[in-house]
């Protein structure tokens, strides 16, 4: 085994990336909601 | 750095003998590649308007053809092709009755999957790929239906074999990410189809042998969508496979996350089995309260979805600074964008992002309604197994069939694989976008070209339609382009060494826990959620039965 965790890795990337996709999944469910509730 | 004996592990090749029985499950796969794909061109070129099917062939015959051969056969031969492969690479060379089981399992499955086929070929089973009562096929279809799964279920104790023996032999040690995750599967697998059998052994078969002459319509669609659920997340699971262990390591870097991919695995098995209520939100018969129980449980599916889609920028955000990429994100430009073992892949996952957001959508209970029966639905799931799955299949491929075969993926077919899911992607892009649109507006799925009697409406839906076959004769081009590289892999390339890409877990991931493995509370946690979630349905359902449905044959 190494020396164990010399420096945490730099994640803010990924942090970003998983938010626009969170994003991504509220904005297109939303927008059906706003069909849903027009037709409904 | 790598050392000497991670070297040594990265040159593992699988046994010849356990190379040919997954090999014989990959010929299949290919083969209902390669004339369902043409039933789906088929299928958008009938229903742009512009085209009649020659010698009185059914739409609904090609379409149970397309359903069956590639939803069903594909999926599962190739899924258990990769699994037999990636079971012997990592906790070793099958033992001759494990891959007698194999073998035995292939052909049970290979006869019943014969005797279903040629009963719709024969135009004696139009009833689509999901058999809905009270749509009634010949008996031998049900029949090879029901040799299909008890087929896998022998090829799947021989692999689950090999996972018992490798646990007793190094006790306390957790097991090879990739074997666990093969068991996993496997174990989801056995628990939903104990539903389809059910349905067909003690519904189905007897009711087309005519021995009864009524079913009970609501129980066989909730016996099947006990099982159809679990079968989409046993597609996208091998999938998961590939993206947790074989991609970090063909990008050159490591696995995230050891415990954490296990515990996604885990959750997937939890929460994909008692959530079948979400195929059947429009239907009478099941109390709201029980729908929304199961709508619930669905939903916990997005926390190992996430999960996956964290680990998987993780590990390629990780490898893009090594290879110094800077800022937010360059380390995105840095990853090997030329090797199609990870671009295909990776266009798979991008699909994943519309795929789930839509799958979030068609699971919100009332908001179902939306959506229910119409070609949105189509379209979501051509995202999902479709292009997520079978992309990432056919990039395994590339690496997997050389292997095998010992032989190597030549510059020119990387290139070629490379153009190939380009056009997978673009021709989806259109005939995926069109059908979701119309879908909206109302246009139904499972359905032969009509104007509906001149209805304005419908006719707003044919320039919709007229882009699906767009779309889909571009896929149908790259179907002939998979289809050429993996004959070239399978008889042509030159020969060689091709490594089965199986990653390093990251030193700085934390040790995994051994609870992740205790088989006995997950699979008790697992069958308490499934009582739980159907039991007082299932009993509502049979003390307050709706009255049996005789058989029809519509085609
Ligand atoms: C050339 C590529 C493909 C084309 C053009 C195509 C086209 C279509 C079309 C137009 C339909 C719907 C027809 C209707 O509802 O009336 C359909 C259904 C379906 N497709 Fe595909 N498809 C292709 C590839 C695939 C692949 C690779 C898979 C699976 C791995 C797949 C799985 C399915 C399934 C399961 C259905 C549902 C059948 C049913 O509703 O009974 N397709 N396809
Ligand atoms: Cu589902």
């Amino acid at each position: 085994m190494s020396k164990k965790r010399e420096k945490e890795p730099d994640l803010k990337g990924t942090l970003y990336s998983v938010g626009v996709l969170g994003a991504f999944i509220i904005i297109t469910w939303f927008m059906a909601f706003y069909l849903f509730i027009d037709r409904f | 750095m790598a050392t000497v004996a991670e070297r040594a592990k990265d040159l593992v090749k699988v046994d010849r003998r356990d190379g040919k029985l997954a090999l014989a499950h990959i010929y299949v796969a290919f083969i209902a590649l390669a004339i369902g794909g043409l039933c789906g061109l088929l299928q958008t070129l009938v229903r742009s308007g512009t085209f009649t099917l020659p010698w009185g062939i059914g739409y609904y015959q090609i379409l149970t053809v397309h359903g069956v051969l590639l939803g069903l056969v594909l999926t599962t031969y190739f899924i258990f092709g990769f699994q037999i492969a990636a079971v012997s690479r990592t906790s070793g060379t099958l033992t001759d009755k494990q891959r007698m089981l194999g073998w035995v399992g292939f052909w049970v499955m290979t006869i019943g999957t014969i005797a279903s086929a040629t009963m719709v070929l024969l135009n004696q089973a139009s009833v689509l790929y999901t058999f809905y009562a009270p749509l009634q096929a010949h008996w031998i279809f049900y029949a090879g239906l029901a040799l299909v799964i008890v087929g896998s279920w022998i090829g799947g104790a021989g692999q689950i074999g090999k996972y018992i023996e490798w646990r007793k032999a190094n006790p306390g040690q957790s097991s090879p990410l990739l074997t666990f995750m093969v068991v996993v599967n496997l174990s989801m697998w056995i628990v939903c189809s104990l539903g389809v059998a059910v349905e067909v052994l003690f519904q189905l078969l007897p009711w087309s042998l005519g021995w009864v002459d009524k079913v009970d319509v609501l129980l066989s669609r909730t016996l099947f969508w006990y099982f159809g659920h679990p079968l989409v997340y046993f597609w996208l699971l091998p999938a998961y496979m590939v993206w947790y262990v074989v991609i970090p390591k063909v990008i050159g870097g490591k696995i995230f996350s050891d415990a954490l991919a296990r515990l996604s695995f885990m959750l997937f098995l939890l929460f994909s089995i008692p959530v079948g209520f979400h195929h059947q939100l429009v239907e009478p018969g099941i109390s709201s309260f029980w729908k929304f129980l199961q709508v619930v449980l669905t939903l916990m599916v997005v926390i190992p979805s996430l999960l996956t889609a964290f680990s998987m920028f993780a590990t390629f955000e990780i490898r893009g600074r090594a290879l110094g990429g800077k800022g937010i994100l360059g380390w995105f430009k840095k990853l090997p964008w030329g090797d199609a073992r990870f671009l295909v892949p990776f266009i798979g996952m991008a699909a994943f992002i519309p795929a789930g957001a839509g799958g979030i959508i068609n699971a919100s209970h009332q908001m179902n309604q939306l959506v229910h029966n119409t070609i949105w639905v189509t379209g979501h799931f051509h995202l999902t197994v479709a292009t997520t799955v079978v992309l990432t299949f056919f990039g395994a491929a590339y690496w997997l069939i050389p292997h095998l075969t010992g032989r190597v993926l030549t510059k020119q077919m990387n290139k070629l694989a490379i153009i190939q899911a380009i056009v997978w992607a673009f021709g989806m892009s259109i005939m995926s976008g069109a059908m979701h649109i119309v879908g909206l507006f109302g246009a139904p799925r499972r359905s032969d070209f009509s104007t509906y009697g001149g209805s304005a409406q419908a006719a707003e839906w044919i320039p919709y339609q007229i882009a699906q076959a767009v779309g889909g004769t571009i896929l149908f081009i790259g179907i002939v382009l998979v289809l050429y590289i993996v004959a070239n892999l399978l008889w042509f390339a030159p020969k060689g060494e091709t490594e089965f890409p199986v990653g390093e877990i990251s030193e700085n991931a934390e040790k995994t826990p051994m609870a992740l493995e205790n088989w006995k509370i997950w699979l008790t946690i697992c069958i308490a959620l499934i009582l739980f979630a159907y039991t007082v349905p299932v009993i509502d359902m049979i003390q307050n039965a709706p009255p049996g449905s005789k058989g029809f044959k519509l085609w």
